[in-house]
């Protein structure tokens, strides 16, 4: 009990001092959508708080009170499942500007691909039958999506890798811990699930990692680095070089051929 | 059942990953010194300079010295520098793909527009070619240079292609566009 108010309390006081940070240096006019995620869970966990210290749950009785705190802290959960996508979308495009090259040839591919997570991500939490209670039907719908967002964070993280671009301090810590907690917790999500002795680990556990992801965000805000430009020469038509390319790919291939 | 124990593999498998990037550092900007190095050559690719590559895997000389008797020694010892010779040749050409393929990414990186599908049908053709080409360099090290007398004859017409190759990359270019992107290139290193 003593554990979990010092990490609920460790989380908002966390989440004040990053739209403190935000604020003070003007970041936010930068991450605009970071800043309104940011400030979304803020104000989530400080009403979660606020209920964990009024109106906690006691499993011993059953009244309205009791009630409150699981249903607003699930509740919680489920909207912040959607809004998670925010930083997603954020991340994107810090990486990949719009009126980057880059953005204009990837774009419509990773939609495709953002699209088709999206609806493995439905299929997932919708055949999931094992609804026991109205718990595990949040569990599922964080981790059905939670790898979803993963992937997207990942996918976005590696392309740029590929292609070179420079990530700044900023995104790349932003991304890298979002990424790692959305990861942790999917996986502690479907052990709970899967093991009920992991329930008691699982109270403590998400709620530190998310503690960590927020300790990682202010560190990488505490300097602002936002992501360098990506240099953009002129369009130089690419056909030619298709039409290169494929000759020395085919004539290295008839190579074997018997 | 399984759904929950796949969520927690997949679950842990992309911390890992996450934790994996964050362990590599921030990634390198694609112009790099080597990089540099890359556009240079890929004026003159390496692949090209084997101008003889056809005689190189041809095994008429090869023959001929074995029929005579007292010239095997000399036949074997042909036959060696011919194997260095041609591993050498198909390094090259890995090389060359992995610089043509290196430079694409480059000029993509700097706004040249291009599909996803594009993006993958060329990793897909580079990774064939280059399994398909270290085949061949496992093959010569196995059975010796002449193994494949219908390769010895393609290869000329390879080594045609990626000359022609690159001398289209290069001319694709126009001159004040080229030494802009070095410029950037140099830049970007220093």
């Amino acid at each position: 009990m003593f554990l979990s108010g010092a990490i609920c309390v460790a989380a908002v006081s966390l989440e004040l001092a990053t739209l403190l940070l935000l604020v003070s240096k003007g970041v936010w006019r930068s991450y605009r959508l970071f800043f309104v995620y940011a400030t979304w869970l803020f104000l989530a966990n400080s009403a979660i708080l606020v209920t964990f210290l009024y109106l906690p749950a006691d499993s011993h009785t059953i009244n309205w009170a009791s009630r409150v705190y699981p249903a607003l802290y699930w509740n919680i959960d489920s909207i912040d499942v959607v809004l998670r996508f925010v930083v997603v979308w954020e991340v994107f495009h810090q990486i990949f500007p719009k009126s980057s090259g880059l953005n204009k040839s990837l774009s419509k591919g990773l939609a495709i691909v953002a699209f088709a997570l999206l609806v493995v991500g439905c299929g997932t939490f919708l055949i999931y039958q094992n609804y026991t209670g109205p718990r595990s039907i949040h569990l599922a719908l964080d981790r059905s999506f939670g790898v979803v967002q993963a992937f997207m964070i990942l996918g976005t993280l590696v392309t740029a890798r590929y292609y070179g671009v420079k990530c700044g301090r900023n995104v790349r810590g932003i991304a890298l811990a979002f990424g790692g907690w959305v990861s942790i917790s999917t996986a502690t999500n479907a052990m709970a699930d899967l093991a009920s002795p992991f329930l008691a680990y699982w109270y403590y556990l998400r709620p530190l990692s998310f503690v960590v992801m927020i300790a990682v965000w202010i560190w990488a805000l505490w300097v602002y680095e936002p992501n360098p430009p990506i240099m953009e020469s002129e369009a130089i038509e690419l056909d030619r070089w298709t039409q290169d390319w494929n000759r020395t790919i085919s004539t290295a291939r008839t190579i074997i051929r018997p | 059942m399984i759904n929950l124990i796949f969520f927690t593999i997949l679950g842990l498998a992309l911390f890992g990953s996450f934790i994996f990037i964050a362990l590599q550092g921030s990634p390198k900007s694609l112009p790099d010194s080597s990089a540099v190095q890359a556009v240079t050559e890929i004026i003159a690719l390496e692949g090209s300079s084997f101008a003889n590559a056809r005689r190189l895997l041809d095994d008429t000389d090869y023959q001929a010295l074995c029929s005579n008797p007292d010239l095997r020694r000399l036949a074997q010892r042909l036959r060696n520098d011919r194997k260095q010779l041609a591993l050498t040749w198909i390094s090259s050409l890995q090389n060359d793909l992995i610089r043509l393929w290196r430079f694409r990414r480059f000029l993509i990186q700097r706004g040249v527009p291009s599909s996803m599908s594009e993006e993958l049908r060329t990793l897909q053709a580079l990774s064939l070619s280059l399994v398909l080409l270290s085949f061949i360099r496992l093959s010569i090290r196995a059975a010796g240079p002449f193994a494949l007398p219908r390769a010895t004859r393609q290869a000329g017409q390879l080594v045609d292609s990626m000359s022609t190759g690159a001398a289209l990359v290069l001319g694709r270019i126009p001159v004040a566009g080229w030494a802009e992107i070095e410029r950037s290139w140099v830049k970007s290193a220093a």
